[in-house]
């Protein structure tokens, strides 16, 4: 053998070897299935709009769900997707921030002062706007003429003062749209602790979802739509234990049972004991006072009167009806929770929409669910699935439910559309 | 000479790699590599006090020194489970395995050698900010065993050996936390060395007629490090629920059981075929305990497999200065499908090896090799993180080897 000509090939064989040793794969072929994506619009709530840690804010509007879906449908041709940003971080609403106190963890308000110009309109300079979701904004009012005067949020994007929020995403002419509303229907008796205004009637619901879902199909247009979640896995709800007064001292329990004798059906024992609540229920006349019950709920918002020193709230003063919700308050919420998910389960299958039942995701959650190496689980703040204000998702949780989102709709319409990278997402951030 | 051995010596302890299943090395003579890493069943030199102890008190020379080291180039890519456009890839320092042997005669039937090598060894780095980051970002494994030998030759075909073992191994490993602060993610660095013995005994039958069949044995070494290191690096509010910590873990080195073949069908050419059984069974779950705060620990199952590797490969004697080697090998991954940690990505390996010797002169030979390693692409999933997708690696081990025989 000719060495000479030996020497090339033993130079020239690595060189050929290093070339193909780099591991490499396809680029993945996303697929409209099908879809018609040339203009998408996303109707909801604050759970849509990218609301969170108490307000809408810039960055937390690019974490919105229907923000995150739109994105990953343009891997599929969606050519745009126009938000209504916020012009800076604080936005609108009062955002929280997690901050320390008294050594502990704790959400508290963002210091700073909003940009003046995130309370003014911006159709005529920037609009439309594909993300048509509203904070606050029940069902009916998507149909409400002078909505944009009632609500900031939708009054800083509506294209004129009398126009609906649906005739403003009806104008874009979607040919897919998104429609996950109705939570906040439920949520505000909830948040009032049940004293506020009831729930809407579930004719007057089903009357205002299936008008819509009539004027978003008419043109032929596809779409996806999501039910309501209930309460129970909501950290808002769900933080503050029924009974978190704990005894340790036998002569405080007796001292605490002899201040209560006239009210036999309060008793206090060693280990936790329930809270002292107000109940205008005609049984507990005159003094109108109760112990919780296991099952009912409290507000988060309590959190600062049970932490008042002076006032004993829970023990010695009752804590008025509107920080927790009585086991029949609950059970009204989740019979509307029950009925308006069947309304809505009915008109996908009616409307031959994709279907996903945020629901059931959330309950699973409470136990732990874990997507990209990441654990989630309802519980406040560390759970990592709501942000701060423990009512709205975290951005990482908007992922999970686009995701869901996503999934729902490459099986009902043959779509090959790629799912988020939860782990993109920013989390709750630390001080 | 002396001193220039010693600083490569020096520099290849820095790093150490990864390339046979799990985070087992196998490249440890330049003559076996270029042959699909036979060894079991040959007697060429004192490489044999690593391949097969019993093998050294047969080598056809009274003094063999030799030493080489391969420089391994190796990617992993990963595609995530459908539907997703994300990919990474492995952005790996260079790995540089090493090993140096001495043996001779020391009468005509005992041998004695020392074999300084490293069997075990993983050099991960995946792309910064990958999406596995909360599993891995970076690891290094490394373990350099050192092997005194002996060996008896029982008669002229026949020969026993036995070697003591002691693997000094360190572990560094980078994982991303998810705890975000204004400065972006934590991360904890685990770090920690430690040490321990083993065995490496086997049998060669050498036999008239140009077979050769031989059997050999290295026993599991547990790696106990049980002052290692943890850094955390944390948001400041949460620095008091992560302090610095001492940190325990172990990692077994899983025993070998290997048997080869080999038969000198002509003057010039001679086949043979190995099967190395690996016991990796012994790796069940990666576990590390914080002392600072046990709230830390953590358990992590692994669940690997006993694998069975096949070998084939052959030498060619062109003249005297001059032989060519060639083969290949199967080595199916010893990682659970389920539990597939993008720390070791070992998948099933299909291998191709080439090699030849320069003999310059009659007691001197420059041993090359070449070694691609195609880890076929499959679907693997961590299942306690709900990480999965599509793996696939390459890699490319040239190798040089200088041996010295009297």
């Amino acid at each position: 053998m000719n060495f000479k000509k030996f020497k090339y090939i033993l130079l020239f064989l690595p060189i050929f070897l290093f070339s193909a040793c780099e591991a490499e794969f396809d680029e993945f072929q996303a697929d409209a299935g099908e879809l018609d994506l040339t203009t998408f619009v996303s109707l909801g709530n604050s759970l849509t709009a990218g609301f969170a840690d108490n307000a809408l804010y810039r960055s937390g509007q690019k974490s919105a769900m229907g923000n995150i879906l739109a994105t990953q449908l343009m891997h599929a041709g969606l050519p745009e997707f126009n938000q209504p940003l916020m012009k800076d971080e604080l936005g609108l609403g009062g955002r929280l921030v997690l901050g320390v106190v008294d050594g502990a963890l704790f959400p508290v308000p963002m210091q700073g002062t909003p940009d003046p110009g995130n309370f003014e309109n911006i159709f005529a300079t920037e609009g439309p706007f594909h993300n048509m979701g509203i904070p606050g904004a029940q069902t009916q009012h998507l149909l409400f003429s002078g909505y944009a005067g009632l609500n900031p949020y939708f009054g800083r994007f509506a294209s004129n003062p009398a126009a609906t929020v649906l005739e403003d995403a009806l104008a874009l002419e979607p040919t897919f749209f998104s429609l996950w509303i109705g939570s906040n229907d439920i949520l505000a008796y909830a948040l009032d602790g049940g004293e506020g205004q009831g729930i809407p009637p579930t004719t007057d619901f089903q009357q205002a979802y299936m008008f819509m879902l009539n004027q978003l199909t008419a043109g032929e247009a596809k779409g996806v739509i999501g039910n309501i979640p209930g309460i129970n896995e909501i950290p808002f709800f769900n933080t503050i234990p029924y009974n978190p007064i704990v005894l340790t001292d036998q002569n405080i329990v007796d001292m605490l049972n002899s201040a209560y004798e006239p009210l036999p059906h309060i008793n206090f024992s060693l280990g936790p004991n329930p809270l002292i609540v107000e109940d205008l229920n005609p049984e507990y006349a005159p003094f109108f006072r109760r112990q919780l019950e296991e099952g009912e709920l409290v507000l988060l918002t309590a959190m600062d009167l049970l932490n008042d020193p002076e006032m004993n709230y829970g023990i010695a003063e009752p804590l008025p009806s509107q920080y927790y919700l009585s086991i029949e308050q609950l059970s009204n919420i989740a019979n509307a929770v029950d009925e308006y998910n069947d309304i809505i389960i009915a008109a996908a299958d009616a409307f031959d929409l994709a279907f996903v039942d945020v629901n059931a995701m959330l309950k699973e959650t409470k136990s732990g669910i874990v997507f990209d190496a990441l654990e989630f689980n309802t519980e406040f703040v560390t759970g990592g699935a709501f942000s701060l204000d423990a009512v709205h998702l975290s951005a990482r949780g908007n992922a999970v439910v686009a995701n869901a989102f996503i999934a729902a709709i490459n099986s009902k319409y043959n779509a090959n559309i790629p799912k988020a990278l939860v782990s993109d997402y920013p989390g709750i951030i630390f001080p | 000479m002396r001193k220039t051995i010693l600083i490569a010596l020096l520099f290849f302890m820095t790093s150490t790699a990864l390339w046979a299943g799990g985070y087992q090395v196998s490249l440890h003579g330049q003559k076996q590599i270029g042959m699909g890493l036979i060894g079991t069943s040959l007697n060429l030199d004192a490489s044999a006090s690593f391949y097969n102890p019993g093998a050294l008190a047969l080598m056809p020379q009274t003094l063999s020194i030799q030493a080489g080291a391969s420089g391994i180039f190796a990617s992993t890519a990963f595609r995530m489970q459908d539907p997703s456009v994300y990919q990474a890839q492995t952005d790996n320092p260079i790995g540089t395995p090493f090993y140096f042997y001495a043996a001779g005669m020391i009468t005509d039937r005992l041998a004695a050698g020392l074999a300084v090598n490293t069997p075990y060894g993983n050099s991960l780095k995946w792309e910064d900010g990958w999406a596995g980051r909360f599993l891995i970002e970076e690891i290094s494994l490394t373990a350099i065993t050192i092997q005194p030998t002996v060996s008896y030759k029982i008669s002229d075909n026949l020969a026993v050996g036995a070697g003591l073992v002691y693997v000094l191994g360190s572990v560094d490993l980078k994982r991303a936390l998810p705890v975000e602060g204004s400065d972006g993610e934590g991360s904890v660095n685990i770090e920690g060395s430690t040490g321990n013995f083993g065995f490496n005994a086997g049998l060669l039958y050498a036999g008239d007629n140009g077979l050769n069949a031989g059997l050999s044995y290295r026993s599991q070494i547990d790696m106990e490090v049980d002052d290692g290191d943890a850094t955390f690096t944390v948001p400041a509010s949460l620095a008091g629920m992560f302090p610095d910590s001492k940190v325990a873990t172990m990692l077994p080195l899983p025993a070998n059981l290997d048997f080869g073949l080999s038969y000198q069908v002509t003057r010039d050419l001679m086949i043979g075929m190995a099967l190395n059984y690996v016991f990796w069974d012994a790796y069940e779950e990666l576990a590390f305990a914080f002392e600072q705060n046990p709230d830390l620990n953590d358990s992590s199952p692994r669940d690997y497999s006993n694998t069975l590797i096949f070998r084939v490969g052959g030498q060619y004697r062109v003249n005297e200065a001059l032989y060519l080697r060639a083969g290949g090998y199967y080595d199916p991954s010893p990682v659970n499908e389920i539990y597939f940690s993008p720390e070791t990505p070992s998948l099933d390996n299909l291998a191709f090896t080439g090699g030849l010797s320069f003999r310059p002169m009659q007691n001197l030979s420059i041993d090359l090799s070449l070694l691609f390693i195609l880890g076929l692409e499959g679907e693997r999933e961590f299942a306690p993180a709900n990480f999965g997708g599509t793996y696939k690696s390459r890699v490319l081990i040239p190798g040089l080897g200088i041996s010295y025989s009297l």
